[in-house]
């Protein structure tokens, strides 16, 4: 079913492409550039397949077991909008070009002094016959260098001005996975490309798993009572951990600034001692939301919000009033 | 850990002589999946897809050993070379630490082996004997194709982002000159006097002929747009095109400098492999994962085989001679 379904993925990914992309790219003078411009027809195409996806199965979900309900969901509509330009490919596509250089430049610095990207096949050879074994691999280390940005991101005050967007939304649905403030996609991709550097990148041939771990990621957010049991709890973030996360009182505060940081895997909070498998289904948002700072409800608005309390957490750290959790 | 490394390699070498016995006496063909990182293995009577293979990451091109017993596969993001028995499709060894070998040629003479860093803007000259880089050459944007002139003098690369060619001197091993040509230009051939060079200009309609040791351009072959890479029917004379936009193949006349027919390749036409009788022409269409298999009798497709995503260089033993 898998391989029909890809088959007829790819026919009509090809077809678009011979018919109205290709040309398009060969008046503009674009050639050199087509196979990325293919390979970008494919990720809009899986983002558009994969919100479909989402609102055939998590909207029914949401419905048939609320956390909360809402009369009014205005705010959830710039959600909206951020899940569509991220699954069509249009914010990493802009944050790929403004990264593509200088990363390129640092790469090939790196090369032409012979430093080459490792891969993880190079320090176990085994794993260059058991492809799976290697996915794998690769997923928890990238995990485990998310599970560290996303510490960052609620420890340092200046990158906190900027998540406490995402974790700003009071009616978190599915949608919310995506509510990122453009500068903090910028920083946690570069992080990433970084960290790509230094252990290497898995292998193209699992793109359906990345898939479904982005689904997974959704899921997490969704307005559901959902829990994986004991067990399952302790394997893959659900609902109901990542709910704790976005708690108020509970996913921000505390010691370690917050809990539940894992993006895929709860491991990492247990090794790290951040899990919180006990809290219910707490509202979400942010304290001082309650005090009256507004997060802005808008996409515009969000986003210069976010930039006026990073100026705010800035100005903290050299001695003045300011934005801190 | 390096003597694990070493017994893992022996082990995936005669688990390759073991499992290859059944498909020695039959032809194989090897497709290139550059975004699976794999090699399929197809069986050129049946057109069926024998296996699978994984190989470096983001492979693209594969050449022969001038012995002819290899088949190197080259990954640009693992940068490495990975070795097959050109017949039975089974591994022999791997060489690691060649960079973004994105195109590769061997000199004539067998003495150099050459490579082109697409995303590193550079060329690499290595011993082909031992495969030790010798000499590292900076170059324009884009260096993608290449060929050696028969003499072994010199060794030409398209420039894919600078709209140019570069000529090597082999001795000097320095650039001797760089050329503008035209828009994008992809695959390289050299004419059976030595004296031109065919490119395949991906921007534009045509294939330019260019005298490449004095840069003059002997004229610009219409084809259709999107004109890619080349292969030669093996008589000294005709050249297959590639026109990736226009999805059709020409057949060139390298003494006419004229197209002698176009006959469409649906998909994305990329690179091509024909078989020794001619009879057959074996093309990856990179925009719907498949190879195309055309009937030179016809003109027309004879099968398509699904293989992994984003086929790119393909190759078989069978095949016609290069001239």
């Amino acid at each position: 079913m898998i391989e029909s379904f890809s088959q007829q993925f790819t026919a009509l990914q090809g077809w678009l492409f011979e018919t109205a992309i290709q040309p398009l790219v060969y008046h503009l003078g674009l050639m050199a550039y087509v196979e990325p411009v293919y390979e970008g027809l494919g990720t809009a195409m899986v983002g558009i397949i994969e919100i479909a996806v989402l609102v055939a199965l998590l909207k029914p979900l949401e419905r048939w077991r609320p956390v909360e309900q809402w009369a009014e969901k205005r705010a959830v509509r710039a959600d909206v909008l951020y899940t569509w330009l991220h699954r069509l490919g249009v914010l990493p596509m802009a944050i790929f070009l403004l990264l593509v250089i200088p990363f390129n430049e640092l790469e090939i610095w790196l090369r032409m002094h012979d430093i080459v990207r490792p891969n993880i096949e190079d320090v176990m050879p085994w794993l260059e016959r058991n492809s799976v074994g290697a996915f794998v691999i690769y997923l928890l280390l990238l995990d485990l260098v998310e599970y560290w940005l996303h510490r960052w991101q609620h420890k340092f005050n200046g990158w906190w001005a900027l998540h406490s967007l995402h974790h700003s939304q009071r009616q978190m649905t599915f949608w919310a996975d995506d509510r990122n403030h453009l500068l903090d996609d910028v920083i946690t991709s570069a992080a990433v490309a970084l960290a790509a550097l230094i252990i290497g990148v898995p292998s193209g041939q699992f793109f359906l798993l990345i898939i479904a771990g982005r689904m997974i990621e959704s899921l997490s957010h969704a307005n559901v009572r959902l829990s994986f049991g004991r067990l399952g709890e302790r394997l893959l973030v659900s609902p109901k951990f990542h709910r704790a996360h976005h708690a108020i009182g509970v996913g921000h505060e505390g010691v370690n600034r917050g809990c539940n940081f894992a993006v895929l895997f709860p491991l990492w909070d247990i090794v790290f001692r951040t899990a919180n498998f006990q809290s219910a289904y707490e509202p979400t948002g942010i304290r001082d939301q309650l005090q009256g700072r507004d997060y802005g409800i808008g996409f515009w608005r969000q986003q210069w919000l976010g930039l006026v309390r990073l100026r705010d957490a800035f100005r903290r750290a050299g001695g003045g009033a300011g934005f801190a959790p | 850990m390096f003597k694990l490394k070493y017994l893992y390699k022996f082990v995936w070498i005669l688990a390759g002589l073991f499992g290859g016995a059944a498909w020695a006496q039959q032809g194989v063909a090897f497709v290139l999946n550059s975004n699976d990182d794999t090699v399929s293995l197809i069986d050129t009577r049946t057109y069926k897809e024998i296996s699978r293979k994984r190989v470096g990451r983001e492979p693209h091109h594969l050449m022969i050993t001038p012995d002819r017993k290899s088949l190197i596969v080259a990954s640009v993001q693992s940068h490495d070379l990975i070795f097959f028995d050109p017949v039975t499709g089974e591994p022999q060894k791997r060489i690691d630490k060649i960079i973004d070998p994105y195109q590769l040629g061997f000199s004539p003479d067998s003495k150099w082996f050459v490579t082109a860093a697409l995303a590193l803007d550079r060329v690499d000259i290595y011993t082909a004997a031992d495969y030790k880089l010798v000499k590292r050459l900076p170059a324009p944007r884009g260096p993608s194709h290449l060929i050696f002139s028969a003499d072994n003098r010199h060794v030409i690369f398209t420039l894919q982002h600078t709209n140019a060619v570069m000529v090597v001197d082999m001795i000097a091993q320095a650039v001797k000159g760089t050329y503008s040509i035209g828009k994008t230009p992809a695959g390289i051939w050299m004419s059976p006097d030595d004296k031109h060079i065919f490119v395949g200009l991906l921007g534009e309609d045509n294939v330019a002929v260019m005298d490449w040791r004095s840069g003059q351009m002997v004229k610009k072959i219409v084809t259709a747009p999107g004109a890619h890479n080349f292969m030669p029917m093996g008589d000294k004379r005709r050249l297959l095109v590639t026109n990736r936009v226009a999805n059709s193949v020409s057949i060139i006349d390298m003494h006419t400098l004229s197209v002698l027919e176009t006959f469409k390749v649906p998909g994305g036409p990329d690179d091509m492999e024909i078989t020794a009788d001619g009879k057959e022409l074996w093309v990856t269409s990179r925009w719907i994962n498949k190879v195309t298999v055309i009937d030179m009798e016809t003109r027309k497709v004879k099968t398509q085989i699904p293989v992994g995503r984003s086929p790119h260089g393909i190759y078989f033993h069978h095949h016609a001679p290069r001239q």
